[in-house]
């Protein structure tokens, strides 16, 4: 079963992995992103998350859709949380079952990277002094096999 | 023809609101309804900004229909 949900509570990852798993497959690779207390110098105190919901629903649909198609991948989940997190909670879980591991790595890989550029969902850091709305790199949606570098 | 029109994250923090309503001629492009909005919210001048119509990725020159949601908001930053 692929599922993509958006939540204000806590993310129970392994859940999350344990939703995706059917029968024919032998490895699930879960991307556990959480909130970083330092980027580069700076300290984080904590991060909001909003989303354009039903927007990002069907934007987190559409990478299922389009990473099923290019990769040997049986079930995905997406789950990405919103509201106020403290450090070290986790923000976003993407879990990919897959027959053998390397598809599900390569589009767990993938989905990531496209769900940062397409998916419309803002974070905003807050720090000892100041806060600031992160601006991601918009662009198209890149096909699969590109080769970008992560932001 | 109404048009609603949503601000998320930056541009919702320019504006001071999250939702608003605009009169525009029939067959506006989104840059027209985008303009008149900035003429109301002039914070938003200097965002490099991003649009949709209907929750789908749309570019300035797309046209708006009466009842359409317009959602401006800058480069998303989930992950």
């Amino acid at each position: 079963m692929d599922f993509c949900e958006l939540t204000t509570d806590l993310i129970d990852i392994t859940s999350v992995a344990r939703r995706v798993v059917p029968p024919e497959c032998g490895a699930t690779v879960t991307l556990d992103g959480y909130v970083r207390k330092f980027t580069k110098d700076r300290e984080t105190l904590h991060l909001f998350y909003e989303a354009y919901e039903p927007m990002a629903l069907k934007e987190m649909q559409k990478l299922i859709e389009h990473a099923k198609k290019d990769f040997e991948i049986s079930n995905v989940g997406i789950v990405h949380r919103l509201g106020r997190l403290e450090i070290g909670e986790t923000s976003v879980v993407i879990s990919v079952a897959a027959p053998h591991r390397k598809a599900a790595f390569a589009a767990c890989e993938w989905m990531i990277r496209e769900l940062k550029r397409t998916v419309p969902i803002w974070k905003k850091e807050v720090y000892a002094d100041g806060e600031v709305w992160v601006q991601g790199e918009s662009g198209p949606p890149a096909a699969p096999s590109s080769n970008q570098e992560e932001s | 023809m109404s048009v609603r029109v949503l601000f998320f994250g930056a541009t919702a923090a320019a504006a001071g609101i999250r939702e608003t309503y605009v009169e525009v001629a029939d067959s506006s492009k989104v840059a027209a309804v985008t303009n008149l909005v900035i003429g109301h919210h002039p914070a938003l001048e200097g965002h490099k900004l991003l649009f949709s119509v209907n929750q789908e990725y749309a570019e300035r020159d797309a046209c708006i229909s009466d009842g359409d949601e317009l959602a401006i908001f800058t480069a998303v930053s989930g992950g």
